[in-house]
């Protein structure tokens, strides 16, 4: 699908300070239907922060959410997001099955979506074991399969291809890229070879404030390199 | 009213959480831990309720004071008690405190139900946990029944609610503490300092002023001892379950990270003051009834009727210390039973001086109560009903001729501990010890998975 060019979601001049510290600053940005828009940054850049002051995880101290066109208070940001924190651990004293089989049951999706989710991740072999028991890779395609168990429109997901290696990596691209025909995605990738591969267009934050936002072709110009790579322009545009 | 997808979603939520509950290591220590405790706590009871029925077996005199609530229920409940004390504050908090500990919590605030909707759930599957665990006394219960023992029916469901409701309030407890605090760790010690602080509170209010006292009647095990009287009294169970269901109602409003501290303040605190405005007005509710087989927590009938009538406002000052022997024996005898009879009553405690180097407190009027209805004025150092109570008419200008009502008759027995020692000791904790190793295995793959599926699109 060709993504469309009204945006799905528009955030305007989301802030957040922790004390002194400036986390976001007036950052703006649009999501398009169909779309991955990746968040990419230095360690730092307040790139978690903004997907959880997004979803309403954190309170934000400034700034507007529009879904549609229409603001979206925070009680409702739920309505249109789901959010996949990076780091947790969740449920891990549960069997796989009874993790994914709640997901399916909370949201009324079918048995065989689940069975298909399942599949897709490789999870078949380790649905009888528990959480705690499986390792970081398997453990990620978990969570993975966790938010495609869910309804919203706009799916965040922080760090999606972490603990995979490069074959598993391009299997969730691809099927990353088939969720996006229905639901627009927000990255945030560290690895900037990663972003380039399943972004349609890049957010780039430092410190807390937005350096450009648009394709990589866009960004490249921005940074006066236009046959520039991903790392080139990052390391262009970043300090 | 609740559409399908709401009751579906929350059936789901309630299964995951019981289910975690009971996949859990705390849950079957608490049980493996109660069996023992609450078996010791019945064979002993048994034990010394035998003891005592040798002799009253004998003479039916004696035989009126022997009763099972006192004999053998109380004790009974009273280790289960130690165990919903100490032990399922750990169970409780995991419900809540090891999903904002793992990170669950933020996937759990973008499900579609409301974070109240979730703290509830949550409750109620602790709630349900707690219940399974009751297996423990309640096979006590089974056990007494089948050695021939009598139970009367409404004190010994009195006394079950009583422990549920104390359950709820340490439930609410843990569920606050697990919404403060960043660690279960920190949720468990939070949660032992209230529990245990109701302890010293019971101790302090005890020989302290007259506000403490009051203060000591709210507390949980003051709360529990009514229960354990076989009262139910609507004030007390009111206080019991606004302090859980408030605290826990608490919890859910502090908990959504996603709040400013300002508005947290705002939404705790205003939470806060309707629970403590539920908690100041729960004392003046009345109603409470006597669910004691022997009418312990109440007066002939007669007597009864006319203390209903004295509608003009009793006052009663006692020049007793409150840790006095005497005056310990005034509240269980004739206070409390006043209290829930007398339709305003007032009762001082007035300010004793010149206690001795043992405590033992000097003056004339020492000893002194004096009652005060419809500008009369008696004055009396007794403390049994059978001198206070004419005393009383007396002021109402009434005469009360007693009913004639049958006497406890008391149910003595002596029954054999063996039965109750192989069940509590040996077979109860290796049931429990299969039941928990069954709850922990992943269970079977259900077969959705292995059928063929197509496409993941929305």
């Amino acid at each position: 699908m060709i993504p469309s060019a009204a945006p799905l979601l528009s955030v305007r001049s989301l802030s957040k300070r922790y004390g002194d510290a400036q986390v976001l600053a007036n950052v703006d940005l649009e999501l398009r239907a169909g779309e991955i828009l990746g968040i990419i940054g230095p360690n730092g850049a307040g790139k978690t922060t903004l997907m959880e002051c997004l979803v309403g995880l954190l309170p934000a101290d400034d700034g507007t959410v529009f879904f549609q066109g229409s603001a979206l208070p925070v009680s409702r940001r739920r309505e249109a997001m789901f959010f996949l924190p990076d780091g947790i651990t969740p449920w891990s004293d549960q069997p796989v099955w009874r993790v994914t089989g709640l997901f399916r049951e909370l949201h009324g999706f079918a048995k065989d979506r689940e069975a298909e989710v399942v599949r897709r991740l490789e999870l078949g072999p380790v649905l009888g074991k528990l959480v705690q028991a499986l390792s970081k890779g398997y453990r990620r395609r978990l969570l993975l399969a966790l938010a495609l168990l869910t309804p919203q429109p706009i799916l965040i997901l922080d760090e999606p291809f972490d603990g995979f290696d490069l074959r598993q990596t391009l299997q969730v691209m691809a099927l990353l890229r088939e969720v996006a025909k229905d639901r627009a995605l927000m990255l945030s990738i560290h690895q900037l070879k990663d972003a380039e591969r399943i972004c349609d267009r890049l957010l780039l934050l430092d410190t807390g404030r937005r350096l450009g936002l648009g394709t990589l072709a866009e960004l490249a110009a921005q940074a006066g390199a236009a046959r520039a790579d991903l790392e080139e322009v990052f390391l262009g545009l970043t300090h | 009213m609740a559409s399908r997808t709401e009751f579906r979603q929350v059936a789901a939520l309630f299964g995951h959480e019981l289910r975690r509950l009971l996949t859990g290591r705390a849950y079957w220590a608490m049980v493996l831990l109660l069996a023992p405790l609450a078996g010791y706590g019945y064979i002993e009871a048994v034990r010394l309720f035998g003891e005592a029925s040798k002799t009253a077996l004998s003479f039916p005199e004696l035989a009126r004071g022997m009763a099972p609530l006192d004999g053998i229920l109380v004790p009974t409940l009273g280790a289960f008690y130690l165990g919903t004390t100490l032990l399922f504050p750990f169970v409780a908090i995991r419900a809540l405190g090891q999903d904002k500990e793992s990170g669950a919590l933020k996937l759990c605030l973008q499900w579609p139900a409301s974070t109240g909707t979730l703290v509830a759930v949550k409750l109620l599957a602790v709630g349900a946990a707690w219940a399974l665990s009751l297996v423990v006394p309640l096979s006590a219960v089974i056990l007494w029944r089948f050695s021939g023992g009598h139970l009367a029916w409404a004190e010994t469901a009195n006394l079950f609610l009583g422990h549920a409701l104390y359950a709820l309030a340490v439930a609410g407890i843990a569920f606050f503490a697990a919404a403060i605090t960043e660690s279960a760790a920190t949720a468990a010690i939070l949660t032992l300092a209230f529990t245990l602080g109701f302890w010293v509170l019971d101790f302090a209010a005890a020989a302290g002023p007259e506000w403490l006292r009051t203060l000591g009647e709210l507390s949980p095990t003051q709360v529990l001892k009514q229960f354990e009287h076989g009262l139910l009294s609507p004030p007390h169970a009111l206080a019991l379950g606004a302090l859980g269901l408030g605290l826990a109602a608490l919890a859910a409003v502090v908990v959504p990270p996603g709040l400013t501290p300002r508005r947290r303040l705002a939404r705790g605190g205003g939470a806060a003051l309707v629970l403590i405005a539920v908690l100041a007005v729960s004392p003046f509710i009345g109603g409470a009834r006597d669910l004691s087989e022997d009418r312990r927590n109440s007066f002939n009938p007669a007597d009864e009727a006319a203390l209903l009538r004295m509608d003009q406002g009793l006052t009663i000052t006692l020049n007793l210390s409150p840790e006095d022997s005497r005056a310990r024996e005034l509240s269980t005898n004739v206070l409390g039973k006043l209290r829930r009879l007398v339709p305003r009553l007032d009762v001082h405690w007035a300010r004793v001086d010149g206690a001795g180097p043992f405590g033992a407190a000097q003056g004339e009027r020492y000893g002194l109560i004096v009652y005060e209805y419809a500008g009369r004025r008696a004055e009396s150092r007794s403390n049994s009903p059978r001198e206070i109570l004419p005393l009383l008419h007396e002021l109402a200008g009434t005469t009360v001729a007693p009913v004639d009502a049958a006497p406890y008759p008391g149910y003595p027995l002596v029954a054999s501990t063996q039965a109750a020692t192989v069940w509590f000791y040996g077979l109860l904790p290796a049931i429990l010890l299969l039941l928990g190793w069954r709850s922990s295995r992943p269970g079977r793959v259900p077969p959705h998975h292995s059928l063929p599926t197509e496409g993941v699109r929305s």
